[in-house]
């Protein structure tokens, strides 16, 4: 068994280095843009994955979070004048808080009853804030228009973005991994594997997909914020909008929910799909774009359920005799 | 198995990375770039839009000497260019403000166009024009009306339509010049979607009519997306209004028309603010209900022979439908950008921007109502200007203000 973590090393070596490199082999501003975006969706279906994938707690209301870090950052600049970033910690206290009043009634709820909850209280946020003033209501809000200081982040190159989604996208990996070996990984481990028997055996079952629920929350803001920083504008639908959860959602699923690379996978390969096929078929304006994205997105749901990686962990276990990673402690 | 996994890798890699090459250019053509929702809710307006600009580029590219002063419409292409023709490279904004930002990005940095247009919907005009604004290239809009668009101290920016206080301006004559002849009318009420187009438009409007000595007795905001608006109408029976103001998209006006004629209520002013009462889908569903609704416009298609009834035939002939308002107001900032092109004589985005700062056409030149076109620091037309026009029998007709009707006003709303 020493040849698992030390292939799992090359293999993240090697990840790392090709992420590093990128848009300096891929160097045309669209490239470095496609690069950018592919992390920022990354950071965001990694953040769903911790509740979504290892608590198999399938919100899909995560975009409440988005929105939050979003709607943060460019309402501190507007009423404050602050540059944008001034408003991340802001967004992240607001979406832990919403997680911890939202969790606690519809984590008890399970399976379907939890995904509806999420859905109710995401339309309700957009509902209110198409309808309260202070967040630009229908209209939305906008960036610094003319970046006035560097803290602005308003760039025209996307490498600063690049490079500063990559380190967010470091940590964020960072903090799962360091939880999927903490005792709180194998607890939601055994919930999503079956709570009841979680709970016989003495797993806090509650308290623990709440914790899960408010760092995934927490770090999904953070996706929002970067993603107000290089769009530079936010309203109720672009920021509200309930197709931004299914995007994390199938993101994660497509690459391999429950896996630490799964939505970074789900991500390098639908977001180009997504650009591209738009910058190719998009202008003919017959819809085409999402006519292929659902087409791959029901083949892999076809035959690839548990994702790209899960195909490949399933070749590994054939190799190597299998040790069932879902053991308790 | 490692084998395999480069396999894995490399498929990956090119599936992420592959980027098409722009494609290559001849070299007498001038590349512009139009950004439009050809998907998703507003698919259908950015489908009359393309249609429209295709028009114009066909317009512009052929000779058309049978369309008078209209810029451009004589001789082959752009003169100052050596009849360089116009290529226009669609992109399409999927209704999300980043797809419209993206899109931008890439008309400009890999199909290199010299200007762009866009983006139907006032918030992805926002993030559209910012990259325009960052990479220093003209961008046009003919359509976007928020307020706040040309507030932002952009130098590449410009908008030829009129904005929400412009139209809420002619409306509040409107009520006046009624008054002045000696009806009735005190209470207004307003109705509208409660998104960007249908909020800011109604608050703009509401302010106006206060301003200008009426009573805005209810405002009504409801969602575009609504099965059922009876509460919404039997709270306007209630109310009893002299004038309505609706602000809707086109399922909802549509709605709105059919359920008042089913709970017999008819205003005795009945405003349906351009969009949804302005579809060509409006007046074929329940026009015939809807007699003497009262719309405002910047496009008339006049006379049998004049440019603007050639130019309906010609977008008529390529869609089957009449020209619409909202695409007339697209078209005319694509002809206006052209012209500055051409007037340029140069492809390089600054000369272009001065070219347009120093627009100066006149009426005739044009093919909208508006009194002209050109621009304050802002970007802003300021000649923009737009009628009153009012269903009768199977289409619009122009009845506001007098000098240019060609129709009698008929009041009050007769419905069906």
């Amino acid at each position: 068994m020493k040849a698992a973590p030390a292939r799992n090393a090359v293999w993240a070596v090697a990840v790392a280095t090709a992420l590093l490199a990128y848009p300096l082999i891929f160097s045309s501003p669209f490239q470095q843009r496609l690069g950018a975006l592919v992390l920022l969706y990354a950071i965001a279906a990694s953040a769903w994955n911790i509740v979504g994938g290892y608590a198999g707690q399938v919100s899909v209301g995560h975009v409440v979070f988005f929105g939050c870090g979003a709607y943060a950052a460019l309402a501190t600049y507007h009423h404050t004048g602050l540059p944008p970033i001034a408003g991340v910690p802001l967004g992240i206290a607001a979406s832990v808080g919403i997680a911890a009043l939202i969790g606690v009634p519809t984590l008890r709820l399970s399976g379907h009853y939890f995904s509806m909850a999420t859905i109710a209280v995401a339309e309700l946020a957009r509902l209110v804030t198409t309808n309260t003033e202070f967040l630009g209501a229908a209209v939305g809000l906008s960036g610094p228009t003319v970046p006035r200081t560097v803290f602005d982040l308003s760039f025209i190159s996307a490498l600063p973005y690049y490079y500063l989604f990559l380190a967010v996208l470091a940590l964020t990996l960072g903090l799962t991994w360091w939880m999927e070996r903490s005792r709180i990984g194998y607890y939601l481990r055994a919930i999503r594997d079956s709570e009841r028997a979680a709970r016989s055996l003495g797993a806090r079952a509650g308290r623990v997909k709440l914790y899960a629920f408010m760092l995934s929350a927490g770090l999904t803001s953070v996706a929002g914020a970067l993603y107000a920083l290089m769009f530079g504008f936010v309203d109720p639908e672009s920021g509200l909008g309930i197709l931004i959860s299914v995007k994390m959602l199938i993101m994660a699923a497509l690459g391999g929910a429950g896996l630490l690379f799964g939505p970074l996978v789900g991500a390098a390969i639908l977001v180009p799909l997504e650009e591209i096929s738009n910058s190719v078929l998009g202008g003919r304006g017959a819809g085409l774009t999402f006519v292929l994205y659902g087409a791959i997105i029901v083949l892999i749901a076809r035959f690839r359920p548990d994702g790209i990686l899960g195909l490949l962990r399933l070749r590994r276990r054939a190799e190597v005799p299998p040790k069932d990673k879902t053991d308790a402690p | 198995m490692l084998h395999r996994r480069a396999q894995l890798a490399g498929w990956l890699t090119a599936a992420a990375f592959a980027v098409l090459p722009g494609v290559a250019t001849a070299q007498s053509t001038v590349k512009i770039g139009a950004i439009y929702p050809l998907s998703g809710n507003a698919a259908s307006a950015g489908t009359s839009a393309k249609a429209a600009i295709e028009v114009a580029v066909d317009i512009i590219n052929e000779d058309r000497p049978e369309l008078g002063e209209l810029t451009l419409a004589k001789g082959l292409g752009l003169p100052n260019l050596k009849g360089a023709k116009v290529e226009v490279i669609f992109a399409d904004n999927q209704g999300t403000p980043a797809a419209g930002q993206n899109q931008a990005l890439r008309l400009i940095t890999e199909d290199k166009v010299v200007a762009l247009q866009g983006a139907y919907q006032s918030g992805i005009t926002v993030t559209a024009s910012a990259i325009a604004e960052r990479y220093g290239i003209p961008f046009m809009t003919g359509e976007s009306v928020a307020a706040n668009l040309t507030e932002r101290g952009f130098k590449w920016f410009f908008r030829t339509t009129p904005v929400a206080s412009d139209i809420a301006k002619i409306y509040v004559d409107f009520l006046n010049d009624r008054k002045a002849k000696g009806e009735k009318i005190e209470k207004v009420a307003i109705v509208n979607e409660n998104t960007e187009y249908g909020t800011s438009i109604a608050k703009v409007v509401g302010e106006a009519a206060k301003t200008g000595g009426f009573n805005v007795s209810v405002v009504i905001p409801y969602s575009a997306n609504t099965t059922d608006v009876q509460s919404q109408v039997l709270q306007l029976k209630d109310n009893n209004p002299d004038a309505v103001v609706f602000i809707s998209y086109t399922s909802d006006a549509i709605l709105f028309t059919k359920t008042m004629q089913a709970l017999g209520y008819k205003p005795r002013i009945l405003i349906g603010d351009n969009s949804g009462f302005s579809d060509a889908s409006y007046i074929r569903t329940v026009g015939n209900i809807a007699q003497g609704a009262i719309n405002r416009s910047a496009w008339d298609v006049g006379k049998p022979g004049s440019p603007t009834f050639l130019i309906n035939e010609m977008y008529k002939k390529k869609t089957g439908n009449d020209l619409d308002d909202t695409s007339g107001r697209v078209m005319q900032g694509f002809l206006t950008l052209v012209d500055a092109i051409n007037r340029a004589g140069s492809t390089e985005p600054a000369k272009i921007q001065a070219a347009l700062r120093a627009t100066d056409l006149k009426p005739n030149q044009i093919m909208m109502g508006y009194k002209g076109v050109k621009f304050d620091d802002k970007g802003q037309n300021i000649l923009a200007s737009a009628l009153l026009i009012q269903i009768q029998g199977d289409k619009y007709v122009s009845v506001w203000p007098k000098e240019s009707a060609t129709s009698e006003l008929q009041l009050p709303y007769k419905g069906w």
